[in-house]
């Protein structure tokens, strides 16, 4: 689960906030009942004990304490009742003390002495077994001036009882209510946030090559559907600036092509024609060649922005790149015997991608151009091209030259070169690497470079498998 | 031979006709579309020279009402926009071929000239270039009686310059014919091949067929060089 996305916290902040509310509430419920209940018995026994002072103790002096025994026996029955009855004297003397109840929850005999004598208070006492008792004592002074101490106490035990149902009752009936609430708070949030997921989904599909495409909008009236709105305009507003650009590169194609036609034409004139001198026609010829290279540049450029305009989706179909690499490599491969170089190709079964067939047919040609050039004498190139997973992946290796390691982050960059002086006498325009990323972006696909200077290099290029495999289209041959 | 040149760049007129008339053309410039399409209508032309961005009319609206009338004048289009719909629509609209500024003149002149013979190209089913046959049905290749042995690529470049024998074939022509666009830019594939095809054709022979026109690409000539 990911614990970072807007379901899963929404809902840990609500499951978070109503457990505390309901430990806050279990809290205080029991709390306030745990205080009533004590108070309650407390009061009681305290009657109980003013009682005894009162009818018994006030008439100690006369009655003697035997006929007090004998009276609190017949009254309270402290061993059938499991009442605990003390009536101590200021002096420590013991007047009366209850026996041990019937079915012995406690022993009488145990039960400390109260540490304060003066005031009428409640006090509770633990007994061995862990029991406890609650013991109102209640002093009172005879009219003859001897003072005693009554304590009347009882078994807290049916009070723990009702305390530890209710706090059962708390766990099992509060869990419950809050797992049924963040199971329903699930749905709800789910619910909710279903449109985010679909407008996720549906904006994830579109790149700069389908800005055609708009994001489906529900009209709930609700904060998603203002958001998918506001995406939608935002997308058009994106189509809009893409197509002035594209518009722009059209003009600007056809702005810069025109005077370099101008001055081809004017140059070719002068390098052709016999009335100049030989060192100015030297000078309109190395000009002349200076333009033709802008011209190769300003190709380049605008076929790379077309390729990033997705020009190349508009050809797409499903076809065999082994069968494109093979037919390649061989019109391809004089260029190569010429220097001594020699292509092998590892294509053994069809690889069917889908997409522009002469300008993935370019990616080959300039990888393997770029093989040749850089390839001394006597080199190896290696064609292959295999699949892996759901990729077709087409590699040219060769033993050349190779890429430097800090140029291998830029190579693919425009205008880059290793070695400006021999590309220019190649005649690259710094643009072939470049065109073949953008022609295996626009295909959903990508290229990378693995070399070690001076062991020749390994350009890789990975597209997505055409998912009608099963429909063959006829082998291409050239 | 009469040419109608449609071009509102009035630099890019004035060299291309200059250049045109220097080859013994005559030339007539227009400078916006409906001129041109009025003149086109009016006078009878061998060529037309169409530059697509026009003023007043667009070149490809010219293109079309021109078809109406007149089907079969051979019409280069000059175009400043490359783009493979682009290249569709030119031909859809009745072009005979295109050309992408910036252009060589001598590539401009080559496909003039191949226009203008186009209809006498040899369709038989063996070319002959004096001593030299091209059997297109069985593709084999004879010299003077002697099989000679092509690969498939060297086979389409020799067919393809024995089909337009005695005309200057550019380098761009050869790859456009012979090999496909991605090959564009790649002009030298063109220089090896040809080297190749001479090893097998030529360097037995006292007579060289293939020759090479300096700037602009190759022909094949059964007549001696000048």
């Amino acid at each position: 689960m990911n614990t970072r996305s807007l379901r899963f916290r929404l809902i840990a902040w609500y499951a978070g906030l109503l457990i505390v509310v309901f430990l806050i509430l279990g809290g205080v419920v029991y709390g306030g009942l745990k205080s009533y209940l004590e108070h309650s018995l407390a009061d009681s026994q305290m009657r109980r004990a003013k009682q005894v002072a009162y009818t018994l103790i006030a008439h100690i002096d006369q009655t003697g304490p035997a006929h007090v025994v004998n009276e609190i026996n017949s009254w309270f029955a402290p061993e059938t009742s499991d009442r605990f009855i003390r009536i101590t004297q200021a002096t420590g003397t013991v007047v009366y003390q209850s026996a041990n109840p019937k079915d012995q929850i406690f022993d009488a005999s145990h039960v400390p002495f109260p540490h304060q004598f003066a005031k009428a208070t409640w006090r509770k006492e633990s007994v061995p077994d862990g029991k406890q008792l609650l013991i109102a004592s209640f002093p009172y002074q005879t009219s003859a001036g001897k003072k005693y101490v009554v304590e009347v106490g009882v078994s807290m035990e049916p009070v723990q009882n009702v305390l530890q149902r209710l706090v059962t009752l708390l766990a099992f009936g509060l869990t419950a209510m809050v797992v049924v609430a963040i199971g329903g708070g699930y749905l709800l949030v789910r619910r909710a946030l279903s449109p985010v997921d679909r407008i996720a989904a549906s904006a994830a599909h579109i790149s700069l090559h389908n800005l055609k495409q708009r994001l489906p909008v529900e009209k709930t009236g609700d904060e998603l559907e203002r958001l998918s709105v506001s995406l939608n305009q935002m997308i058009a507003r994106l189509e809009d600036a893409v197509q002035q650009n594209q518009r722009f590169i059209a003009d600007a194609s056809h702005e810069l092509r025109t005077p370099l036609t101008i001055m081809r034409g004017e140059l070719e004139a002068m390098v052709e024609g016999a009335y100049l001198a030989s060192d100015a026609q030297e000078t309109a010829a190395s000009i002349l060649e200076e333009v033709e290279r802008l011209g190769r540049i300003v190709e380049g450029l605008f076929a790379i922005s077309r390729l990033d305009a997705g020009e190349a989706q508009k050809q797409s179909a499903p076809f065999d790149l082994a069968a494109l690499a093979i037919s390649t490599a061989e019109q391809m491969c004089l260029l190569a015997e010429d220097k001594g170089i020699s292509i092998s190709t590892d294509a053994p079964h069809e690889v069917i991608v889908e997409g522009d067939r002469s300008r993935l047919k370019q990616v080959v040609v300039n990888l393997l151009d770029n093989a040749i050039k850089y390839t001394p004498e006597g080199g190896k190139i290696r064609l292959s091209v295999l699949t892996r997973d759901d990729t077709a992946v087409l590699s040219v290796e060769d033993n050349g030259i190779g890429v430097p390691v800090e140029a291998q982050a830029h190579i693919f960059e425009r205008f880059f070169r290793v070695d400006k002086a021999r590309s220019r006498e190649l005649g690259g325009a710094g643009l072939g690497l470049s065109i073949v990323k953008s022609i295996c972006a626009a295909h959903g696909g990508q290229v990378e470079v693995r070399s070690a200077d001076g062991q020749g290099s390994r350009f890789t290029v990975e597209l997505p498998l055409a998912h009608m495999a099963g429909k063959k289209e006829a082998k291409h041959g050239n | 031979m009469r040419i109608l040149l449609v071009e509102d760049e009035k630099k890019v007129a004035e060299f291309v006709a200059r250049g045109l008339r220097a080859e013994r053309f005559a030339v007539d410039v227009a400078n916006d579309g409906p001129s041109g399409l009025e003149m086109a209508t009016t006078y009878s032309y061998d060529l037309l020279l169409l530059d697509l961005m026009l003023p007043g009319l667009s070149g490809t609206e010219v293109l079309k009402r021109i078809r109406r009338q007149n089907a079969k004048l051979p019409v280069l289009v000059l175009t400043a926009r490359d783009g493979t719909a682009e290249k569709v629509e030119h031909f859809e609209a009745g072009a005979d071929d295109y050309l992408t500024k910036p252009f060589a003149f001598a590539e401009l002149l080559v496909r003039v000239k191949a226009l203008l013979r186009r209809g006498a190209t040899d369709r038989s089913s063996v070319l002959r270039v004096a001593d030299l046959e091209v059997d297109r049905l069985s593709q084999q290749v004879r010299r003077a009686g002697k099989r000679i042995e092509l690969t498939s690529k060297e086979y389409s470049l020799l067919e393809y310059l024995a089909s337009n024998a005695g005309r200057v074939l550019s380098r761009t022509m050869i790859i456009e014919h012979v090999w496909d666009e991605s090959f564009e830019g790649l002009t030298n594939i063109v220089d090896v091949y040809v080297r190749h095809l001479r090893s097998k054709v030529d360097v037995m022979h006292p007579v060289k067929l293939i020759r090479t026109v300096r700037g602009v690409g190759y022909s094949i000539n059964a007549e001696p060089e000048p």
